[in-house]
C-alpha cells in the first residue's frame, strides 16, 4: 500500500519540476472573518428588506414556498396550514433552543403530532434506531436556518446537537423558520461565514455537516423531465418571521 | 445500447451510435437543452466571466503548491478524527474500500454519484466481495439496473426513454409501472429510501475538498449525497488529488459557476459540506469517515502535457457543445469519461495509447474552451496528444506515412515542386469536378467520410510568376 510519505513526496517531486502555466494566486481570504461577518450583518440590518425581496423571488423560482409571519407565535398557525393542505400530522422538529422557541404545545393544540429532537446524542444504538424510525416516519420536518442567501434562494443549515441532519432530509415536507438576522445577500458573503464557522472556538461546537438547500429535491434523469422529491423533500417552505426570533 | 465493447474499433462504435435513431434524438434534445440553460444562467450573471478567470487562476495556483494543500487536507481530516488512505492505482483504491467494508462488516453500500468510483470500477469489486453496491442517483440507479455505464457525466441515463425505464423497473423490481417520469421517480424513491436506511456503508466522490478545513464537498440535486453521508455508519469518500481547493473562500468561487455550467441552475439543490465523522452530541452521521486520495495517473501530469486537464470540475459543459459528442454520445468513447475532456482524462488514466483513435474524435473547433468554466484549452492538448501518439508510433502506419511524406514535401522547395505534377498524375483516376471522393487501398477509410479538394491545374505558386 502507498504510504502518506510516498504519496506526498511523489506530488512534491512533480510540483518541483514545473513553474506552472502562468503566475497565479488563490482567492484573497478575509484575514478576520469575524469582523467581516459582523460588517455584513451590520449592513444587512438596514438593507434586509431588499435582501428579503430577492430571497423570496429566487426561493420561489426554485419552487420553494414562501410565508411570512409577524412573530414566532404565529408560526404554528402557518405550519398547521401546510399540514392541513398536505393532509398530514406527524412532525419532527429541532430541539427548542435550536429552533428559537418551543412550539410543541401550540402545534399539538392545532391537531399536529409534533416530536422534538433530543438536545444531544442518545445513550445507545437502540434508542438512535428508534428515533430514526420516527423521523423516517414523519411527514413534516421543522428546522431553523443559519443563513438565508438572497442571490440564490438558498437555506444554509448546520448540523449539531439538537439539530440533526435528518429533520430537513427524511420528511417529504421541510419547513424552515428564519428571521432577518439570517439574511445575507450573496454566496461570496456565505464564504465569510464558512471561514468563520470552521475555525477557532466555533469549530468545536458545531456539527460535521453544513447543508446548502436550494429548493426541493429534484431530478431530470428520465428524459430530462423535471421531477421533484426524488430522495429529499418534495416541498420546502420558508417562514420569514418579522419580529426577530431571539430578540 | 449495451455495454461498450472496446474490442470493437472506435470507428465502428461511433458508426453504430450514428445509426441509432433514438440515441440521436435523445442526444440532440439533451445537449440543446443544456446549452440553452447554461447560456441563460451566464447571461443573467455578469460577474460570471470574471469568476471563471478567477476559478481558473485558483486551480493553477493550487497545482503550483499541490503538495502543500494535499498535506494540509490530510492533516485537517485526521485532526477531525477521519482516516486518509492513499491509492496510486485503481487496484489499490479498490483494496482500501474492500478492507474498510470487511473490517466494518458491511453488507450493503449506498453510493451517491461518483465518477472516481466509476473510474476504479468499484461496483464489480464490491459485488465480488459480497457487498451489494446500490447506486442512488436516479440516472445511475437506472443504468445500474440495466448493467450499463453512464453516457453523460451529469445525466448518466440520457440515452434511455421513459418506456425503456418502465420496462426495466418491471423486469428488475417486479412491478408494473406506467412510463411516466413522475411515477418512475416515485417508485425509485420508495425503493431507494429503504436502502439508505439499511446500508452500512456510504460511498461518495467529492466535487471539492477544502484543505484548510478538511471539508469534503458534494453537489447533488436529488439529496442522495446527504442521505449517503448521514445515514450509514461508515462514510468513504473517494477523490482524485486534483479536487483539493485551498480555502472556503476559494470554494465559493467554484460554487458560483459550477451549477450554472452544468445545468444552468444558480446553485444545485444540495451542496453538502462534510467534515469527518459525526461530532460529539450529534445524533446522526457516520462513526467512521475515510478519505481515499486517488492518483491513477494524475500526479505525473502535474508537470506533464495534460496538466490543464487537472483543472476539470466534471461539469459536463464541454460534452454538450462538442459536435462529436452530440453525434455519438458517451458510450461510443468507450471509457469512464466521455466527450472532449474525457479523451484527455482517458489519456491521463490509461496512457496515450488508449486514445490513438479518440484523439482524432474532435474537430478542434474550440467550442469546449468557450463552455468550460475554467477555460481548459482542450484543443491544444488534443493536438499535443496527436503529436505524442505519432511520435510514439502508436498511430496507424498509413497515417504516419501520409503525414511523414507531407512533412518532407512541405519542408523542401525542390520536393514540393516535383510533387505537384506527380500528384496531378496520381489523382487523375479519382478526381471528379475538383473533388476526390474515394481513394483505394489503405486510404479508403479516410475518404469514406471526407472529400478532398483535388489539386488545381495550376497552383498559386505556379501562377505567381505571371501575376507579378
Amino acid at each position: 500500500m502507498t504510504t502518506r510519505t510516498e504519496f506526498l513526496s511523489r506530488i512534491r517531486t512533480e510540483v518541483g519540476k514545473t513553474p506552472g502555466l502562468f503566475s497565479a494566486r488563490t482567492a484573497p481570504r478575509p484575514s478576520d472573518p469575524r469582523a467581516v461577518s459582523e460588517t455584513i450583518k451590520r449592513e444587512l440590518a438596514e438593507r434586509w428588506p431588499q435582501a428579503l425581496e430577492r430571497f423570496q423571488l429566487e426561493f420561489e423560482r426554485v419552487a420553494g414556498v414562501f410565508h411570512r409571519a409577524a412573530s414566532i407565535a404565529v408560526v404554528p398557525q402557518v405550519v398547521a396550514g401546510i399540514a392541513r393542505e398536505n393532509e398530514v400530522r406527524r412532525l419532527v422538529a429541532w430541539d427548542a433552543p435550536e429552533l428559537g422557541a418551543d412550539l410543541l404545545d401550540a402545534l399539538t393544540a392545532r391537531g399536529l403530532e409534533p416530536f422534538a429532537m433530543p438536545p444531544g446524542d442518545l445513550a445507545d444504538a437502540t434508542e438512535r434506531a428508534e428515533l430514526r424510525r420516527r423521523v423516517a416516519d414523519a411527514e413534516l420536518g421543522l428546522t431553523g436556518v443559519d443563513l438565508a442567501i438572497a442571490e440564490t434562494g438558498t437555506l444554509v443549515l448546520r448540523s449539531g446537537a439538537g439539530r440533526p441532519r435528518s429533520t430537513s432530509l427524511l420528511p417529504a415536507c421541510h419547513i424552515a423558520v428564519f428571521d432577518r438576522t439570517a439574511l445575507i445577500e450573496t454566496l461570496g458573503q456565505a464564504g465569510v461565514f464558512l471561514e468563520l464557522w470552521n475555525r477557532g472556538e466555533l469549530e468545536g461546537r458545531i456539527g460535521a455537516v453544513t447543508s446548502f438547500i436550494t429548493g426541493p429535491s429534484r431530478t431530470a434523469d428520465i428524459e430530462l423531465t423535471l421531477t421533484r422529491g426524488v430522495h429529499g423533500p418534495k416541498e420546502v417552505h420558508a417562514i420569514f418571521v418579522d419580529q426577530v426570533i431571539r430578540g | 445500447m449495451s455495454e461498450t465493447d472496446l474490442s470493437v474499433p472506435f470507428r465502428r462504435r461511433a458508426g453504430s451510435a450514428l445509426g441509432d435513431k433514438h440515441l440521436q434524438e435523445a442526444l440532440t434534445i439533451a445537449t440543446t437543452k443544456f446549452i440553452g440553460l447554461r447560456r441563460d444562467a451566464f447571461d443573467e450573471f455578469p460577474e460570471g466571466e470574471r469568476l471563471r478567470d478567477l476559478a481558473r487562476e485558483i486551480k493553477e495556483a493550487t497545482l503550483q503548491h499541490l503538495d502543500r494543500y494535499v498535506e494540509q487536507l490530510i492533516d485537517s481530516v485526521e485532526r477531525l478524527g477521519g482516516h486518509v488512505h492513499y491509492a496510486t492505482t485503481p487496484e489499490e483504491a479498490r483494496r482500501v474500500v474492500l478492507d474498510i467494508a470487511a473490517r466494518t462488516g458491511a453488507r450493503m453500500a449506498v453510493k451517491s454519484k461518483s465518477m472516481a468510483s466509476e473510474e476504479i470500477h468499484l461496483n464489480e469489486a464490491l459485488e465480488a466481495a459480497g457487498v451489494i453496491p446500490i447506486e442512488t442517483d436516479l440516472g445511475e440507479y437506472i443504468i445500474q439496473l440495466a448493467h450499463e455505464r453512464p453516457s453523460h457525466i451529469i445525466a448518466p441515463a440520457i440515452h434511455k426513454t421513459k418506456g425503456q425505464v418502465a420496462d426495466l423497473f418491471a423486469k428488475e423490481l417486479k412491478r408494473q409501472v406506467a412510463a411516466d417520469p413522475e411515477e418512475l421517480t416515485r417508485i425509485a424513491r420508495v425503493e431507494l429510501r429503504q436502502k439508505f436506511l439499511e446500508a452500512d456503508l456510504g460511498i461518495t466522490g467529492a466535487n471539492f475538498a477544502v484543505a484548510d478545513t478538511g471539508t469534503v464537498v458534494l453537489v447533488t440535486n436529488e439529496g442522495n449525497g446527504r442521505m449517503v453521508t448521514s445515514l450509514p455508519r461508515v462514510h468513504v469518500a473517494i477523490m482524485g488529488v486534483e479536487k483539493v481547493v485551498p480555502s472556503m473562500t476559494d470554494l465559493m468561487v467554484f460554487l458560483q459557476i459550477l451549477a450554472k455550467s452544468a445545468t444552468g441552475q444558480k446553485l444545485s439543490v444540495y451542496t453538502t459540506l462534510v467534515r469527518g465523522p459525526r461530532r460529539p452530541g450529534e445524533l446522526e452521521g457516520p462513526d467512521e469517515f475515510h478519505l481515499v486520495l486517488l492518483d491513477n495517473g494524475r500526479i505525473r501530469q502535474i508537470a506533464g502535457p495534460l496538466r490543464e486537464a487537472l483543472y476539470c470540475l466534471r461539469c459536463g459543459a464541454c460534452l454538450n457543445v462538442c459536435p462529436v459528442y452530440r453525434q455519438i454520445g458517451g458510450h461510443a468513447y468507450g471509457y469512464t469519461y466521455p466527450g472532449p475532456i474525457g479523451i484527455l482524462l482517458t489519456a491521463m488514466l490509461e496512457g496515450p495509447g488508449s486514445v490513438k483513435d479518440l484523439a482524432h474524435a474532435s474537430s478542434l473547433c474550440g467550442a469546449c474552451v468557450d463552455a468550460c468554466p475554467v477555460r481548459i484549452d482542450i484543443p491544444k492538448m488534443l493536438v499535443e496528444l496527436r503529436r505524442e501518439i505519432d511520435e510514439a508510433r502508436i498511430a496507424p502506419w498509413t497515417e504516419r506515412l501520409a503525414y511523414g511524406l507531407m512533412e518532407k514535401v512541405l519542408a523542401s522547395p525542390t520536393l514540393y515542386r516535383w510533387s505537384k505534377p506527380l500528384a496531378r498524375l496520381l489523382q487523375r483516376p479519382f478526381a471528379r469536378d475538383g473533388r476526390i471522393r474515394s481513394v483505394p487501398l489503405a486510404f479508403t477509410e479516410w475518404t469514406r467520410t471526407r472529400d478532398l479538394p483535388a489539386l488545381a491545374p495550376q497552383t498559386f505558386h505556379e501562377r505567381w510568376p505571371t501575376l507579378k
